[in-house]
Formats: structure tokens, C-alpha cells, sequence
């Protein structure tokens, strides 16, 4: 565990010493910032709804959630591993008493916290949309809200540090990240096409439109976290894997 | 401290590593030598657990580095040929880093590396961010990387490359300080370092060890054949033919004309006394001789003698040419 710490430490200190932490920062915050204004304008212009809110709205209620996320997060991981390799640190890593595990686990862990991190500033719309909005804000509902985005950066981070073992540079890893979640979010899409029931319960369990959705009206689907688990795990255990038989090429 | 036994790296078609063996006792300072792509970094991270070997067993301490790889590394301190560092972060910043990772406890971190600071000199840069630092400072912050958990083996590969004259000396300076106290192998294909740092030497070539010794040893062990200088005054074809007729003589090398009518000769001669015959001869035929010496053999010569010998005497001639084609690669 104190394998874990230190090498998740040490990550998020380098990637907070790096410019692309505070270019992402800034991108991320303004472009949330953009967003939260036009719903926020939009539901002042319209009477207000018993099916949804602000707040719901904003996450992921609309396509402006997704699109930035799948930019965003290959950003994100794509050093995470890719770097060691190009700077050759990993040999001084693989070398170190270390287990794979933990070197994955250590940099998990690091990604995972600036995907926290970056969403902590959102917590100031839910005190601005508490603090003006005309109907109560449902507590509840916005907690599983953030389950959900925090289920979304467990998955999303562990499919992008897979590709960062995978990938030859840190360039070839965003874009590959970038491949697999946008598939994984047009395949979600089929939810809405599709016209088999059995097709689209299939949509449905991958999509994370879908899932997005649920979870910001309060409603936490097992099979949600159970895909979002599964997956997790795999990218995981396959970058294991990929560290094993890549040492020292 | 180490066994190695039948080592083998395969690479494919290509044999890095050919099945080498050899054992080092702890407290030794053995150097590695051979020239590039010999295969001495490929030997090395296979001792550190970088590299999966192919077959072969390597006890580090004792311990399996094979069916216990952290317990093998936890007594490795290793410095990478590359010397690779997270240039983002400060010298101290990163060798608690590197403390931590290798499992150092919590209260001596600061004790550690204040003390591999020291041992590395490089105390006055700790506050500084290591991508700003000069090639010399950054070797020795790998350096001081090994020591800094104090582990009883050191591999070091190639140790002073890049590094200016002064630098070379600190670095052999602190090899030659762990004689005893640490098990230390280094890598190089620098001669003088192998002279002036090492109780040992295993020489490698073409992924096998050719040779085996203390420097001493092996210097002894070129001298099959013997280089003489002969300094003279007279005609210069008269030496020539003179020298040619005395029995053991190979090949005149080379001639100077010195001052005057002087001469300085370079004679390729077989062992035994051929000095003594050569003294004689000139004598005899009454040209003026005013000295005979015998050149030492270096370790130079005995280095470019194992390692560029053919494999195989009776062997096809392009067994010649390898050597030079894989002078080539990196190792």
C-alpha cells in the first residue's frame, strides 16, 4: 500500500508542476463555466419543470457534458505511463522493489485524483443553483450525481492507462483513449436508434448517456455500476499485463 | 553475493547474452568490460530484473532473482547506462522519492538522503530542479539514486560516461571507497577505469566471457608475445636485416629515424629471451646499440586481443568481420 502511495504521490506532484495540468484546468473550468451559464439562462427564460432541473441538466442532460469529457481524459492519462517509457524512467521503476500492481495501481490512483480534482470547482454550481433556483434542490439526487461522475472518471481513467502502457508515445495514447471511449459513447447512442427492445437493453447497459442520465435523477442502477466495474477491472488487469510483457523493450 | 549460472538472452534470431556464468563474493569491485554491444547492459538488467533472461538462474544475495524478484532488487542499488530521471522534479525531492519506493522507512528517509547526497557530492544542487542540471550532475544523482537505500549490491553501467575528466576521477574515487563495504559491478569499456577501480575484471564479447582476472592477472596474461623498442645508430637496412635473422623475431613494426643518424625500432617478438638474442646479434654484426626495452603489455592490448580474436582458428573468414559489425550495435 505505501508502494501505492508513494507512486501515486509522486504523480500527481509531477503533473501539477507540468503547464498541461493548468492548460486542461482552465480549458475544463471555462468550458464547464460556459456551459452552466447558457442552462442556467435557458431555465430562466422557461417556467420551470417538474422533470428536470438545472443541475440535472447539466449533467448529462446534454451532448456539451460529453463531448469535452472524451477530449478532456485521454488528456488526462496519456503520460501516465507512456512518458516513463519515452523518458526511460521506467527502467528505474521496474527495477525498483516494486510489483506491477502496484506501479498500476499507484498511477490509478493518481489519475483518478485529478479527475477529482477538476471536478471539485463544479460544487460551486450546485451552491449557486441551491442558492437562486426556485425549486429545492434534491440533495439526494445530486449526490448520486456525483457518483456517477466519479463512476464515469473510474472507468474513463483505467480504459486511458491502459492505452498509455499500450501506446508507443504519449500522442498515440490520447488518440487510441480518444478511440475507445468515443466508440464506447456512440455505441451508447443506440439507445435512441434502435428499434429491437433486446438490442437497445444492450445500448443501454454500455451507454453512457444512459447512465449519466439515471444517475442524475437519483436513480443508481446496479448493472451501471456493474459495467462500469467490469470494465474498470479489465483495463486494469490488462495493463498488468502489458507491463509484464513489455519489460525492458 | 552474485551467481549467475548459464545465463542466456535471445532476442529473437539474435543471442545477446550466450550462456555466461560467474560468481562474485561480497565486498568485490568487479568491472565488466567489453566493447559496445558486447552485451554487458543486457547481463546487467537481467541481474537487476529488468529484463526477463531466457534461461538461466541469477542468486542475488542469495535469493532467486527469478522466483523472487522484489527480494533480489530490494538489495540492488542500479544505475541505468541511460541514467534516467523524472526531470520535473527536485534532486531531494526525488531521491525521497526513490527512498520511499524502495521501501526505506518513513523516520530515516532524511538520514538516507542527506548521506547519499554526500557520498554522490552533490549536496549543493539538492534544492535544484533535475532537468536544469548538467550531464555530470545528473549522473551522479543517479548515482546517489543506488545508494540511496542503502542496498549492499551496486550495479552501475557505465558509471562515467559523459562525464569530464574531474567528474570521472569523483565517480572512481567513490567506486573505490565501497571496496569492502558493498559489493559493486560496474560496466565500462574504458580501460583505466577497470585499472584503477577493480579487484576484478570479466571480460565479455559477443554475449560470452572471453576473460577472467585481476587487472594484474590479465595484463600477465597478454604478454604471449612481447613488443620491443630498440634504440640504434647505422644503417637502417643493416638493422633491418640483422633483427630478421634473429631467431624469434616476428615483424619489425615500425622504424624511426631519430637525431643524427639514430634509429628507434619496434620489434613484434615471440616469448623467451629473445631480448638476449637480439642484444647479441646487433653486437655481432657491429652496429651501436644504445637500448633494448621491453614494452608492458596493457590491459589495452589484452583487451583487444580477446575481444577481437576469431571464435574459431580453423573458422571461414567472415568469422573476421563480426566482431566489427556488432562494434556497432548498442548493447
Amino acid at each position: 500500500m505505501s508502494a501505492i502511495l508513494t507512486i501515486a504521490r509522486r504523480e500527481v506532484l509531477s503533473f501539477f508542476v507540468s503547464p498541461i495540468a493548468y492548460v486542461v484546468a482552465t480549458v475544463w473550468l471555462l468550458f464547464f463555466g460556459i456551459v452552466f451559464f447558457w442552462l442556467a439562462l435557458m431555465f430562466t427564460q422557461q417556467p420551470p419543470s417538474a422533470n428536470t432541473n438545472l443541475i440535472q441538466s447539466f449533467f448529462g442532460g446534454t451532448m456539451l457534458f460529453y463531448l469535452p469529457l472524451l477530449v478532456f481524459s485521454p488528456v488526462l492519462t496519456m503520460r501516465l505511463l507512456a512518458e516513463e517509457r519515452s523518458q526511460g524512467t521506467i527502467e528505474t521503476l521496474l527495477t525498483a522493489p516494486v510489483t506491477e500492481t502496484q506501479i498500476v495501481l499507484g498511477k490509478y490512483l493518481a489519475a483518478l485524483s485529478f479527475w477529482v480534482v477538476l471536478w471539485l470547482p463544479t460544487l460551486f454550481y450546485v451552491w449557486i443553483a441551491a442558492s437562486t433556483g426556485e425549486d429545492v434542490l434534491d440533495y439526494g439526487a445530486v449526490a448520486s450525481t456525483y457518483l456517477g461522475v466519479f463512476c464515469l472518471g473510474v472507468q474513463y481513467m483505467a480504459v486511458g492507462l491502459f492505452m498509455s502502457a499500450v501506446a508507443r508515445n504519449q500522442i498515440v495514447a490520447a488518440m487510441l483513449t480518444f478511440l475507445v471511449l468515443g466508440g464506447l459513447f456512440i455505441v451508447g447512442l443506440g439507445t435512441y436508434t434502435s428499434t429491437g427492445d433486446s438490442m437497445r437493453a444492450v445500448f443501454e447497459y454500455v451507454g453512457l448517456w444512459t447512465q449519466m442520465a439515471a444517475f442524475a435523477k437519483g436513480i443508481v442502477d446496479t448493472r451501471h455500476l456493474a459495467f462500469d466495474l467490469s470494465l474498470t477491472v479489465l483495463a486494469l488487469y490488462l495493463t498488468v499485463r502489458v507491463l509484464k510483457t513489455n519489460r525492458g523493450q | 553475493m552474485i551467481q549467475v549460472e548459464q545465463l542466456v538472452k535471445r532476442y529473437g534470431e539474435r543471442i545477446a547474452v550466450a550462456g555466461i556464468s560467474f560468481r562474485i563474493e561480497p565486498g568485490e569491485v568487479v568491472g565488466f568490460l567489453g566493447p559496445n554491444g558486447a552485451g554487458k547492459s543486457t547481463t546487467l538488467r537481467m541481474l537487476t530484473g529488468y529484463l526477463p533472461p531466457t534461461s538461466g538462474t541469477i542468486k542475488i544475495g542469495g535469493i532467486d532473482a527469478l522466483s523472487d524478484p522484489i527480494g533480489a532488487r530490494r538489495q540492488i542499488g542500479y544505475l541505468p547506462e541511460s541514467v534516467p530521471l523524472y526531470r520535473e522534479m527536485r534532486v531531494e525531492e526525488y531521491l525521497r522519492y526513490r527512498a520511499r519506493l524502495k521501501g526505506v522507512a518513513r523516520a530515516q528517509v532524511s538520514k538516507r538522503v542527506d548521506e547519499s547526497l554526500q557520498l554522490a557530492t552533490i549536496t549543493d544542487v539538492r534544492k535544484r530542479i533535475i532537468g536544469q542540471l548538467s550531464k555530470g550532475y545528473r549522473s551522479r544523482v543517479g548515482i546517489a539514486d543506488a545508494l540511496v537505500a542503502d542496498p549492499p549490491l551496486l550495479v552501475l553501467d557505465e558509471p562515467t560516461a559523459g562525464l569530464d575528466p574531474n567528474q570521472i576521477r569523483q565517480v572512481r574515487d567513490l567506486v573505490r571507497s565501497m571496496a569492502g563495504k558493498k559489493t559493486v559491478i560496474l560496466s565500462t569499456h574504458i580501460l583505466p577505469e577497470v585499472e584503477s577501480s577493480c579487484s576484478r575484471v570479466l571480460i565479455i564479447n559477443q554475449g560470452q566471457i572471453v576473460g577472467e582476472g585481476a587487472p594484474g592477472e590479465l595484463r600477465s596474461a597478454g604478454q604471449g608475445a612481447q613488443v620491443f623498442t630498440l634504440e640504434g645508430r647505422g644503417d637502417r637496412e643493416r638493422f633491418e636485416s640483422v633483427l630478421k635473422a634473429v631467431d624469434g623475431v616476428k615483424a619489425i613494426i615500425d622504424v624511426a629515424a631519430m637525431e643524427g643518424d639514430g634509429l628507434r625500432i619496434r620489434i613484434d617478438a615471440a616469448a623467451g629471451p629473445v631480448d638476449e638474442r637480439i642484444f647479441s646479434a646487433v653486437a655481432a654484426a657491429g652496429l651501436v646499440l644504445r637500448g633494448l626495452k621491453r614494452e608492458q603489455a596493457s590491459l589495452e592490448d589484452v583487451f583487444a586481443a580477446l575481444t577481437t580474436r576469431e571464435p574459431d582458428v580453423s573458422a571461414e573468414p567472415e568469422a573476421k568481420a563480426e566482431p566489427e559489425a556488432k562494434a556497432g550495435e548498442k548493447s
